[in-house]
């Protein structure tokens, strides 16, 4: 049986297809302005990169944050879910998820493959990979380069300020100072773990912790957290894709329990189209400034 | 008692006021571009030469703000709140509040009658709470600071924001301006946004009429009258609302001087 998981999130957008044992397909790609055309054309691409068609795959369930536009899917579920279905999947003994998104950042508590609390910061850029882009922007380094480079710094530069667009500033003034990059990067990273750490502390961290998302990605951030919070953190292989896995599982559950008849019914109803918000043609196209 | 000078190196701003026997002779604001050394002296500079004076004329000179330790004269360093309220005390001798908001912090300051600091309350964590977000947002929209408070008068409906981050509400107006939203519209919705995240500040304290807003942001008039429907008081602004730091910083160290 054939499934799919999609995970549109406010920066990237990841797919997973599976057979029900093996994933046969998986992809990220940067999520554009127009998340329904980027739907299809991310759908069209795993499926021809496994050679199926949208009516070979029996389920599909969409999560993130842009789950709703996904016209072709057959059920959304929350990106917190998928996220903790796709570790628990990968690492069952893993307790707490630390998931650094784009925009925002979550902790997870696990307990017999069930979510059993969660906390979430979505409302400041700190502690979130939209911190760390701003930050590589305004040093002028590859935003997949600082983890690495502050990770060869002697001598973190001190970063106090927990405000982007604040950290921005007190980063320039350090360089004007005369710090190097590294030492900068290192404070950044020193000072978004002290961050991350004290919202995941509102939930009680027990072992293995597991870091999900685009920050897991960065080493540098995945040591700082380590040496903050006191132990080895557990990192998937490809730790973008863990809720698009989760969406692809859930996906695989939800099918075996439905007949035959009741999955023909669920694709008929699938939306093929790429109707888009952009194409409407009852909206003005008109650009004021 | 001569010439006194009084400095306000701000983050963004730097100011210089010129006293010529406890009275205001000339003032100057300019940019500070990243370099505190060289816009403090460009700024005294300027503010000497309006009235023809040069350095050598000045008996002391007063000085407060983010880079004050880059000023190459001999000066007398005052704290912020200090210089503030004594500034605003000078020109409205009736303040009981202060409002200021800088580039980088929000200040509530409580006078007592004779422009000395009551209480304080400073917010200097998140750029929402500060001109920096009016700056990001300017940029956005490519309109000058200087028009918000006229075009944000011209809104019809204001646009909303979901967040009080300033990068996420970067992002927003980004978004906005896409779909078409007048720029009044955003610059309205972005006033409200501030005002609410200041008054949430102010309502910590309890404050009395008159009370005075200063920073470049009481220069947005639109925001100014929400901060007014907000905070529930008429609010007052200088006729040059940034210089207020500089007068105090001139007056307080001339009368620590002459005593």
């Amino acid at each position: 049986m054939f499934v799919a998981g999609i995970d549109i999130g406010s920066t990237i957008t990841k797919i997973v297809i599976s057979n029900g044992t093996e994933i046969l397909a998986s992809m990220a790609t940067p999520t554009s302005a127009e998340h329904r055309r980027l739907a299809f054309r991310v759908m069209d691409d795993a499926l021809a990169s496994c050679f199926l068609s949208y009516n070979e795959i029996e389920y599909i369930v969409a999560t993130g944050y842009g789950r709703i536009n996904v016209p072709f899917a057959d059920q959304q579920v929350t990106e917190i879910t998928c996220h903790m279905r796709g570790i628990n999947f990968l690492f069952p003994n893993v307790r707490t998820i630390i998931d650094i998104g784009g925009q925002d950042s979550k902790g997870i508590k696990v307990k017999d493959g069930k979510q059993v609390d969660f906390i979430m910061n979505d409302k400041c850029a700190a502690g979130t990979g939209r911190f760390f882009e701003q930050i590589a922007d305004v040093l002028g380094v590859k935003l997949e380069d600082i983890g690495e480079m502050s990770l060869r710094s002697k001598n973190p530069a001190s970063i106090s300020s927990l405000c982007t667009v604040f950290a921005e500033q007190e980063a320039l003034l350090r360089l004007s100072e005369g710090a190097s990059i590294e030492d900068i990067l290192a404070g950044i990273h020193k000072a978004n773990a002290s961050r991350i750490h004290s919202m995941i502390g509102k939930l009680k961290i027990e072992q293995d912790v597991a870091i999900t998302g685009g920050g897991a990605k960065n080493l540098g951030l995945v040591r700082a957290l380590e040496q903050r919070i006191g132990f080895p953190l557990v990192v998937p292989p490809e730790p973008l894709i863990t809720g698009a896995l989760g969406a692809a599982l859930i996906a695989r559950e939800t099918a075996t329990k439905l007949t035959p008849q009741q999955l023909k019914e669920k694709k008929a109803k699938r939306r093929l189209e790429a109707v888009t918000f952009f194409d409407d043609p009852k909206r003005g196209s008109e650009i004021v400034l | 008692m001569g010439y006194t000078a009084g400095l306000d190196i701000g983050s963004a701003y730097s100011k210089a006021v010129v006293f010529e026997d406890g009275e205001l002779v000339s003032y100057y604001v300019k940019p500070t571009s990243g370099n505190f050394s060289l816009a403090a002296d460009l700024v005294l500079e300027e503010a000497l030469q309006k009235v023809g004076l040069s350095l050598a004329k000045l008996r002391y000179i007063g000085a407060c703000g983010l880079g004050v330790t880059f000023i190459s004269e001999t000066f007398n360093k005052i704290t912020e709140l200090s210089c503030h309220t004594r500034g605003v005390h000078y020109l409205m001798p009736s303040v009981r509040t202060v409002i200021e908001i800088g580039n980088q912090s929000a200040r509530v300051m409580k006078t007592t009658p004779k422009g000395k600091v009551a209480d304080s309350l400073v917010s200097d964590k998140c750029a929402t709470g500060s001109g920096r977000i009016m700056q990001i947002i300017s940029k956005v929209l490519r309109t000058d600071l200087e028009q918000f408070g006229k075009l944000s008068e011209k809104a019809t409906k204001p646009a909303k924001f979901t967040t009080n981050c300033a990068v996420f509400l970067e992002t927003e107006a980004i978004s906005r301006v896409a779909e078409g939203t007048p720029r009044e519209d955003i610059i309205a919705g972005l006033n409200q946004t501030l005002a609410g995240k200041i008054g949430s500040m102010v309502h910590r304290m309890r404050i009395e009429a008159d009370c005075v807003m200063t920073g470049g942001v009481a220069l947005n008039a639109g925001l100014v009258a929400m901060m007014e429907k907000e905070i529930g008081l008429k609010i007052q602004v200088p006729e040059q609302p940034m210089i207020t730091g500089a007068i105090g910083a001139a007056l307080i160290t001339a009368e620590k001087a002459e005593n």
